[in-house]
């Protein structure tokens, strides 16, 4: 009966909660109306806009001594749940077998293995770093909380699961993931995708200002 | 873990050489009549018998050399592999029946014992308090990177202790309680996790290893301070530098156990170097030794690191101690922050803790 | 709910739009602004992180804009603000923030963090939870025409001590003039220096301008105090000033916040593009030294740096003009560590200098500047605003140290060409 409604009814609630939400919040975003400037412009907006997008990835030199630990980890995390979740065999045929219709190579176990190793690291400085430290312990929210402990448990079952012998974990591992994609949309994890157009947006404001940005 | 590893061996060689098996098994069976035939009569002189023929068993010198029941004899296969001309380990069986003998009975013991001894301690001992109480007044211990890298190692730690206790003693301890089917998907569980966190847990030590090295290094004083048991023995305080001799004893153990449980379980957990069967035995007991030892003693750290001493908890959790607790049980190094060092007023620190002072809150919701 | 609060709540709903809901929506914690801003790190008081100076309008988007505030609110169970949650803010936006914009630029997900600072002003400004200094300071604007309370007898005054000093004529109310210059009131108080500058400057490079009695002030106030009407009344005087005298340009002075006031935001808070430019004074000596108009000659010796005005350089724009301008008149330009938009704030500016009760955190914030000095161990500090060069002035004087503080166009003006007439 669970399995049924795991592999069900729950996991298209779920996808289409996920799949709803995050273009309602999209949309909501860009397509709220939006007030034109009306100085002159020195620059181009557009392509400051792009810059951005594209440059936050990298820290200032002069702020990144200060900021390594995030970084690193914040990188170690991103980079091994995105390897992870693409790019591993079972994920692979998941997706082909569940939503695509195709696939892709995955990556062989050992990378499997490894990748996650780096997304726990990751997540695990990340979340400690957050409780220790004094201006991240003041100005997180529980939403911060529950995203970071939600994903690690989805990480984790999902590392249980690894031997394929066992339905109940695996279903466990589902179970979480669907959690996760329901409580998605409403959440801080909508940074996913909310950081292209708030990049964007003070992108071209630089731009337009002609700011060495 | 590795047991999976030989069966898939075993199955290997089965499917690679079935004629050959099938020849081999039906000239077995054809010697074992006759080694049966011919055993009947005994090599040595039989008293019913004065005149009794003492004849050489082809067949027991075939089955001793068989059995391996002295050393683990290499014969040649057509696999070539780790091991493949190996027919039985005769180490297997010792080893399997020295993990049940030894670790998987005296474990649960240890560690129960560890922990009455700090029951009792609790008890009768009570938190050691600082005389004169806290003052108020904090200096900075650890960096927030410092604080960082012994929260991860122990909760990797615990995570690694947790699963590795399951998979030891689970079939003695939780069957009883589970059964055997939740028993065995907690075991495959554990099994996944443990392996997968403990690469995590060297690359943890390796950090620690870095930050803190430095900083445990003996020094003058460390040996009265042993010999003083910390202060338990004999009257007055010990002398102790930023780390004193307690904490450099388990710094240095969780170090170098912790690399003996790591290196171990390295090997044990990527057999595709070349290790044999006996390496990996070796492995095991040294990985299940070194891990109870670890969490005998780790139970004594996190006792006196929490409820133990009063003071001590906030260090790694803010990363700032009172001075009061530094002059306590640190006094070497309390003489330098007095001189260079910079000591937060209550009200400072607050502030710079990111509440208001008196107050413990500082979540935005 | 009362009075005040609902008027602050209604600014910040105004305020709200597409760009501050995708930073709501893209902020994660991660705390790497705290490490940009001088406030902060001089004081380690993570209170003055930059995103959590937001909190007012961040607790507004959530109660309103978010899903679970949404829900919570039709279950009857959401936390409404109260006054506490703007008058608690009053003194991280208003003291522990200069508007410098270093925060803007490090945020990992784009978050303009100064920009949504700035609302958050507003909404206080309008709630009424400003300092007093401030909100003198604008009532004195609105009302005399400076918020140093500046009256044109003074600017008089100084235009004739500086006619008498140079010997050239100063140009008031000339209609037609191609160049319109401001002042701000520092400069007429503390600097007349620059009034001198640009009159030697202008005579040199044959430039066509006049200031103008009706609007002689660059400054504004009400920016500075974060509401945007009476920012949009003090535009409105340069405006008109500009377009009585039928100037095509209109020449924004060594100050920060009125640079940005009157080049970028005017148009906005007036609600209508202006008929002529806004040219900042180092754009207009940049543009001059390019065509020839502008010659300089010699050069100082001894070892320069520049500090980077913030609304001048990282959020106006002008960072290569400066260097364009002093590199030829100095041997020894040494840049500090952290320049450019990347510079560090000297602490007062946003409205600080004139918040009296910000003093001691303003000091204690000018230790980055220090620091900044001493590490490149120079001999002078080259700047182009008045404020930067007044509050380091003030700074230097608290930590006894020696360091003279120039200003850009008075360099320029002391290495003219002598031209033939």
């Amino acid at each position: 009966m669970i399995e049924y409604l795991i592999d069900g009814p729950l996991w298209y609630f779920s996808l289409a909660v996920f799949c709803i939400g995050v273009v309602w919040q999209l949309a909501r975003i860009l397509f709220t109306a939006g007030k034109t400037d009306l100085s002159v412009a020195r620059g181009s907006a557009s392509s400051g806009a792009w810059r951005n997008i594209f440059s936050r990835f990298v820290p200032h030199h002069e702020i990144a001594p200060q900021v390594r630990v995030q970084v690193v980890a914040g990188y170690m995390f991103h980079l091994g749940l995105f390897a992870v979740i693409f790019f591993a065999a079972p994920h692979v045929i998941f997706l082909e077998e569940n939503l695509l219709g195709f696939g892709w190579t995955p990556m062989p176990h050992w990378a499997f293995i490894v990748a996650s190793q780096f997304a726990f690291f990751g997540l695990l400085i990340l979340w400690l770093r957050r409780m220790l430290n004094s201006v991240s312990r003041l100005i997180s929210t529980l939403d911060d909380h529950i995203a970071a402990i939600l994903t690690f448990v989805v990480m984790l079952t999902g590392c249980l699961a690894l031997l394929k012998g066992f339905t109940e974990l695996r279903l466990l591992h589902r179970f979480t993931v669907e959690l996760l994609l329901i409580y998605f949309p409403f959440s801080c994890l909508m940074h996913t995708f909310t950081f292209i157009p708030s990049r964007a947006f003070t992108g071209a404001w630089f731009g337009r200002r002609g700011i060495d940005a | 873990m590795f047991s999976v590893k030989m069966q898939t061996h075993k199955i290997k060689m089965q499917t690679h050489n079935a004629p050959l098996a099938a020849l081999s098994f039906l000239l077995l069976m054809v010697l074992l009549v006759f080694a049966d035939l011919a055993s009947a009569a005994p090599a040595q002189q039989n008293k019913n018998y004065p005149q009794g023929v003492s004849a050489i068993n082809p067949g027991a010198d075939l089955w001793r050399e068989v059995r391996q029941r002295d050393l683990a004899a290499q014969g040649v296969t057509q696999v070539k592999g780790v091991d493949s001309g190996v027919l039985i380990n005769v180490w297997g069986d010792r080893w399997a029946q020295f993990r049940t003998d030894k670790p998987i009975k005296y474990a649960p013991f240890v560690l129960l014992g560890v922990i009455l001894v700090l029951v009792l301690f609790y008890a009768l001992r009570g938190k050691v308090l600082i005389e004169g109480g806290l003052s108020g007044r904090m200096v900075k211990r650890f960096t927030d990177y410092e604080r960082i890298v012994h929260w991860v190692l122990a909760l990797v730690f615990l995570f690694l202790a947790i699963t590795g206790l399951i998979l030891l003693l689970g079939r003695t301890l939780l069957i009883p309680l589970f059964g055997q089917q939740l028993f065995s998907l907690l075991a495959s569980a554990s099994k996944e996790g443990h392996n997968l966190f403990g690469p995590i847990f060297l690359v943890s030590l390796i950090m620690m290893v870095i930050s803190f090295a430095r900083r445990n290094i003996y020094e003058k004083g460390d040996l009265t301070w042993l010999l003083k048991g910390g202060g338990f023995i004999g009257k007055g305080h010990v002398s102790g530098g930023f780390f004193n001799m307690g904490e450099k004893s388990w710094y240095w153990m969780v170090i170098l156990v912790g690399l003996l449980i790591s290196i171990s379980g390295m090997i044990l957990v990527m057999p595709n170097f070349g290790q044999g069967r006996i390496i990996m035995e070796i492995s095991h007991v040294v990985h299940v030794f070194a891990a109870i030892v670890l969490i005998a003693v780790s139970l004594g750290h996190m006792y006196m690191g929490s409820i133990g001493t009063e003071g001590s908890l906030e260090a790694m959790k803010s990363g700032y101690v009172d001075i009061s607790w530094v002059e306590a049980h640190h006094d070497r190094w309390a003489r330098k922050v007095k001189d260079s060092g910079e000591i937060l007023s209550a009200e400072e620190f607050a502030r710079q803790q990111g509440r208001k002072p008196g107050s413990t809150d500082t979540a935005t919701e | 709910m009362s009075e005040r609060l609902e008027k602050g709540l209604q600014v910040l709903r105004a305020e709200m739009d597409k760009k501050v809901m995708s930073f709501f929506s893209s902020c994660v914690r991660c705390g790497i602004c705290a490490e940009s801003c001088l406030f902060y790190t001089e004081t380690s008081d993570p209170r003055y992180t930059p995103i959590y100076k937001t909190e007012p309008m961040r607790k507004l988007w959530k109660n309103e804009y978010s899903f679970w505030g949404k829900l919570k609110g039709k279950l009857g169970i959401s936390e409404p603000m109260t006054e506490a949650d703007l008058a608690d803010w009053e003194e991280l936006v208003y003291d522990g923030c200069s508007m410098c914009g270093r925060c803007s630029m490090v945020c990992p997900v784009g978050v303009d963090i100064s920009m949504v600072i700035f609302k958050v002003k507003h909404a206080l400004a309008v709630a009424g939870f400003s300092p007093e200094g401030l909100v003198g300071a604008t009532e004195r604007a609105v009302e005399i025409g400076s918020p140093m309370g500046i009256t044109l007898k003074t600017v008089q005054a100084m235009i004739k001590h500086v006619e008498a000093d140079t010997g050239l004529k100063v140009p008031v109310d000339v209609e037609g003039a191609e160049y319109m210059a401001l002042l701000s009131s520092n400069e007429i108080a503390l600097y007349p220096e620059y009034l001198e500058s640009l009159v030697k400057i202008f005579d040199h490079a044959g430039v066509s301008w006049t200031l103008s009695s009706d609007a002689f002030e660059a400054t504004n106030a009400g920016l500075q105090l974060g509401n945007k009407a009476i920012a949009g009344k003090l535009v409105q005087r340069v405006v008109d000033g500009a377009e009585k005298l039928k100037v095509k340009n209109v020449i924004s002075p060594e100050c920060g916040h009125a640079y940005i006031a009157l080049r970028w935001e005017g148009p906005n808070f007036i609600g209508k593009a202006y008929p002529f430019r806004v040219v900042h004074i180092l754009e207009l000596l940049d543009e001059l030294q390019a065509n020839g108009s502008l010659k300089t000659t010699g050069m100082e010796t001894e070892r320069l740096t520049f500090h980077d005005p913030c609304s001048i350089v990282r959020r106006g724009g002008i960072q290569a003009q400066p260097r364009n301008l002093l590199r030829p008149i100095a041997q020894n330009f040494i840049e500090m560590t952290d320049h450019g938009s990347m510079n560090w704030c000297c602490g007062g500016g946003g409205g600080v200098s004139s918040n009296e009760r910000a003093e001691e955190l303003k000091l204690t914030a000018f230790n980055r500047k220090k620091s900044q000095i001493e590490e490149i161990e120079v001999d002078a500090v080259v700047t182009a605003c008045s404020n930067c060069r007044m509050v380091m002035e003030d700074g230097i004087e608290a930590n006894e140290m020696d360091m003279p503080l120039l200003g850009l166009t008075e360099l320029i003006a002391e290495h003219l060409e002598q031209k033939p007439h």
